[in-house]
């Protein structure tokens, strides 16, 4: 059997992927991946903590909560990467600055 | 009927005063919110009945109350009705005073009630007519009717707050009412300046609240009345320093301000001039008398409702409902008495000479106030008020038939001031006889014409002003000489009759000289005529010259008419009531009608019986004699204004005007007082507010504003470099965030509380998660357990003098642990202290609150 600390430990790993991505890559799409890395990595912390601890299954539960969340937030968020390529022509994040000045 | 009404409406819950208020106060709301869309008969509909039924209403009350009064002889009756309990506030020693809105009705503000519905029925109706082709109808009606409301609550008010609310209610009002033709600069400065003075005598008013809170423990008129006594006891705690300030000493530089001995007055001195003030302003009696007369920029029938019968009747009004605190000062009473003989006279040395017909009307109501006054200074309540009562019939009359040859002059001449201008009238009695006829019957019932209404009031006023004199409350008796105290001198009630019976002679005078330059002789206004005729005449008259008004074209018309009925029908109405009011109260017992000092009587019981208001030895005789001024002022007023005006055609006017022309112009400008007000009281003011803006202008503006707009604009420079609407800088801050969030859990803190009692010390470590404790709780170094608990709490007592250091140590669920230290130390008290009063020192502790999480 797969030790806790191996779960935590790749979670850990794949949370710091998906938040360096989120931070460095400029194409929204990406940076969307890169969320998604990062609740992934949440999810499983959350099931392995479930395992760690085997009375409730809280931590199950919650992972499913964020499965249907995360489901949520991709639509969305695509949505938004349309229609943002439909009005600037592009899907990079720091040309979308309509706010600035 | 009276019995039901009785049953209806019982004394103690008399909820028909509701009916009374509300319905001018429904009629203000409906015809303020919704008036334009209702349109002007609308209009007219709800402002007439609002009043009608306030008017009826109120006859029922005095209905109640006269049976009331046959059932309960000479007792003060009263009916009263409590709204709701307004608030508490607390006055000496924390007694708590509560105020109510309670309203009441006893023979005082019932006449006064009745005075105003009624009459302010007849002017509603009025002004119908009037303000018919006026674009502000609705306007004017809702104003109107809001200041009904306001007077009612004025005169019901069972409190001083409550009169405050309704005294400040009848001023917002004139202000509105004067300044009603806004587009006008003057009218609207007329306004103001009516607000502006009002506001001086409200403070007056406000100080003399706060000193009746203080002194009686009470604001209502029953618990004011009960403990009135308390302004004048002989006791140190009834005076009143004014010098030094408040009873203190001036020490150092300002030592030479220090008296020998202090100046005090009583507390009813400070009391009643702080009244005083407050009446002074809203009855416009000298020093604050200057906004009445521009007050007549509003619409005549404002003027005669608000500028003659009622509003400015109030300060009278204060004086009677106050008398029991008034009579306590006799340097008080003898300041009314002087301010309204002076005003009196004053006043009617202006109207003298005035051309503009409401000028003379203003400046006489102003005299006629003064007339008030004078009677009440000199303990005349009753008296007073009467002339308050037959006042409101006779000026509410001569104002509505002004307003009515206005009317009528503004058929061909469009000019404001010029259609009141004196000299532009003349022959209008065969023109306009009704306006004519009920305007004779109110001149002469304010000229005194014996058996009129005024003849009676002003005579009995003349009459107490020559016998009456203002003494010292017994309670004070012994301690006059002590106090230094004021006595009215002797000579003063013969002084006062004579400047009451010199202002009667004027006021004769004047009234005449305006009645007969209205209605009698010439019309001047202009060629009565089709033009044809017109051009006829010319042609064998020379040009038509007039004092200086050559300017004015002098075009032909049609003859003055007479106003419609519902102008004509209030002006009968009043007349009647001007002429034969006096009737009320008999001065001389001639009548056997229920006479109106009867029935104000019981109002003013006890201040008559508390040995205030003493006569002068004889002077009950001398009711007859004395009647001989008044009758006097009469008839030499009216021959000589005859002689100058009908016999001899103005000629003796002009010939006099033009031998003292200076002394013509300085009273033709009012003895230029407000031109004085002008260059000492507002240049002062001035001058302050020029140094409050160049303080605001250089200092706040200049320094203080540009240096906090710097900091904000370098902090804005800042923060503008972190928003600069690029998704990953803010997505980098956030993470910097998040990772001291983290950093703040992944760290333990050791926090504690203590509390002491008596030497036994009490702490308890804040909470956290997964947190663990260990204490070293005896001071030896080590801790008390090896290993980490959840006990959050220790205890430790330390004797007097003692210190000690406990430490805690905590772990959190990473396994990193933290701790500090907490100093206790209990000092010995000092011998000079109590004990107890130093509690056990905490050494210095970062934060009291440990709560985190």
């Amino acid at each position: 059997m797969v030790p806790f600390e191996h779960y935590i430990l790749l979670s850990a790993v794949l949370f710091t992927v998906g938040s360096v991505g989120f931070l460095v890559r400029r194409n929204v799409l990406m940076t969307l991946l890169s969320i998604e890395v990062m609740l992934n990595a949440v999810n499983l912390a959350l099931v392995a903590f479930n395992r760690a601890r085997p009375e409730n299954h809280t931590g199950q539960m919650f992972a499913f909560f964020l499965i249907a969340a995360e489901a949520a937030e991709v639509a969305v968020g695509l949505a938004i990467v349309l229609s943002l390529y439909r009005l600037k022509r592009t899907v990079r994040s720091d040309e979308a600055d309509l706010l600035k000045n | 009927m009276t019995n039901a009404l009785m049953t209806l409406f019982p004394p103690d819950a008399f909820t028909l005063v509701a009916v009374i208020l509300g319905m001018p106060l429904l009629g203000a709301l409906i015809n303020g919110i919704w008036g334009k869309r209702l349109g002007n008969n609308a209009v007219r509909l709800m402002a007439l009945t609002a009043i009608g039924v306030s008017f009826v209403a109120a006859l029922l009350s005095f209905l109640a109350l006269d049976t009331l009064s046959h059932a309960r002889k000479d007792e003060h009756v009263r009916l009263v009705w409590t709204a709701w309990e307004w608030m508490t506030t607390s006055g000496k020693d924390s007694a708590p005073i509560g105020i109510d809105v309670r309203f009441s009705i006893d023979a005082l503000s019932g006449v006064m009630m009745l005075v105003v519905t009624g009459v302010g029925f007849l002017i509603h109706l009025y002004a119908t007519s009037y303000m018919e082709h006026d674009e502000g109808f609705a306007r004017f009606f809702a104003y109107l009717n809001l200041f009904v409301f306001s007077m009612l609550v004025l005169i019901l008010g069972d409190n001083l707050p409550l009169l405050f609310v309704g005294w400040e209610g009848v001023g917002l009002c004139s202000y509105l009412l004067i300044g009603f033709w806004y587009q006008k600069a003057e009218n609207a400065a007329a306004g103001k300046k009516a607000f502006l003075a009002n506001r001086i005598g409200d403070f007056g008013l406000i100080c003399a609240m706060f000193l009746i809170a203080y002194y009686c423990g009470s604001l209502d008129w029953k618990g004011i009345a009960d403990h009135a006594s308390n302004l004048v006891s002989s006791h140190e705690a009834a005076q009143v320093h004014v010098w030094p300030l408040g009873g203190g000493q001036y020490t150092g530089v300002l030592s030479f301000l220090q008296p020998k001995s202090p100046f005090t007055i009583t507390a009813a001195t400070a009391v009643g001039l702080a009244l005083l003030l407050g009446c002074t302003g809203k009855s416009a009696q000298i020093p604050l008398y200057v906004w009445l007369p521009d007050a007549m920029a509003g619409p005549t029938p404002v003027s005669a409702l608000i500028h003659a019968a009622t509003m400015v009747t109030a300060g009278i009004y204060l004086v009677c409902r106050m008398s029991f605190v008034f009579v306590l000062s006799p340097f008080v009473m003898t300041m009314v008495a002087c301010i309204g003989a002076a005003t009196a006279l004053f006043a009617a040395t202006i109207a003298l000479v005035q051309n503009d017909i409401k000028k003379v009307l203003a400046y006489s109501t102003v005299s006629q106030l003064g007339f008030m006054f004078l009677g009440v200074g000199v303990g005349a309540f009753t008296a007073g008020f009467f002339h308050v009562f037959t006042h409101a019939f006779f000026k509410a009359c001569l104002f509505l038939g002004a307003g009515s040859v206005i009317h009528a002059m503004h058929a061909r001449i469009h000019d404001g001031d010029l259609s009141q201008d004196l000299r532009k009238m003349g022959g209008l009695r065969k023109y306009m006889p009704l306006t004519h006829w009920t305007f004779l019957g109110a001149t002469a019932a304010i000229i005194g014409l014996p058996g009129t209404s005024g003849f009676f009031s002003k005579d009995e006023i003349l009459f107490k002003a020559f016998i009456n004199r203002s003494e010292y409350h017994p309670a004070l008796k012994g301690t006059l000489e002590r106090l230094h105290a004021f006595q009215p001198p002797t000579w003063l009630g013969p002084v006062l009759y004579g400047v009451g019976v010199a202002a009667a002679t004027m006021t004769a005078f004047y009234m005449c000289r305006l009645y007969f330059r209205t209605f009698w002789g010439e019309f001047n206004g202009w060629k009565v005529g089709t033009p044809s005729e017109v051009a006829a005449q010319e042609h064998g008259e020379h040009g038509h010259k007039d004092h200086g008004n050559d300017h004015l074209q002098i075009v032909a018309g049609p003859a003055p008419k007479e106003s419609p009925w519902p102008m004509t029908v209030p002006l009968v109405i009043l007349a009647a009531f001007s002429v034969f009011a006096g009737f009320l109260n008999p001065g001389f017992h001639i009548f056997a009608l229920p006479p109106m000092e009867h029935w104000l009587e019981p109002v003013f019981k006890d201040v008559m019986e508390s040995g205030t208001i003493a006569v002068r030895a004889g002077g009950e005789h001398l009711e007859f004699p004395l009647a001989a001024g008044g009758v006097g002022a009469f008839l030499v007023g009216t021959s000589v204004a005859y002689w100058m005006y009908i016999a001899q055609k103005r000629k003796p006017a002009d010939a006099i005007a033009a031998a003292f022309p200076r002394l013509h112009r300085l009273m033709l400008e009012k003895w230029r007082i407000d031109e004085l007000y002008e260059a000492t009281v507002l240049a002062a003011v001035d001058s302050l507010a020029e140094t409050a803006a160049a303080f605001d202008q250089w200092i706040v503006d200049g320094i203080l504003a540009k240096v906090s707009s710097a900091v904000v604009v370098a902090l804005g420079a800042a923060l503008r470099v972190l928003q600069n609407g690029v998704v990953h800088v803010y997505a980098a801050m956030m993470v910097v965030g998040l990772t001291s969030i983290g950093w703040f859990f992944v760290v333990p803190h050791p926090e504690a509380v203590v509390t002491e009692t008596a030497g036994d010390y009490v702490i308890v470590a804040g909470p956290g998660m997964g947190y663990g404790y260990r204490w070293d709780a005896d001071g030896n170094g080590r801790p008390d357990t090896e290993t980490f608990s959840d006990q959050a709490t220790v205890r430790v007592h330390l004797d007097l003098g003692k210190s000690q250091v406990v430490r805690l140590e905590v772990k959190n669920a990473f396994g990193f642990t933290a701790g500090r230290e907490i100093s206790l130390s209990r000092p010995k008290p000092e011998p000079t202290l109590e004990l107890g009063s130093l509690g056990g020192q905490i050494a210095p502790m970062g934060r009291q609150n440990g709560g985190q999480n």
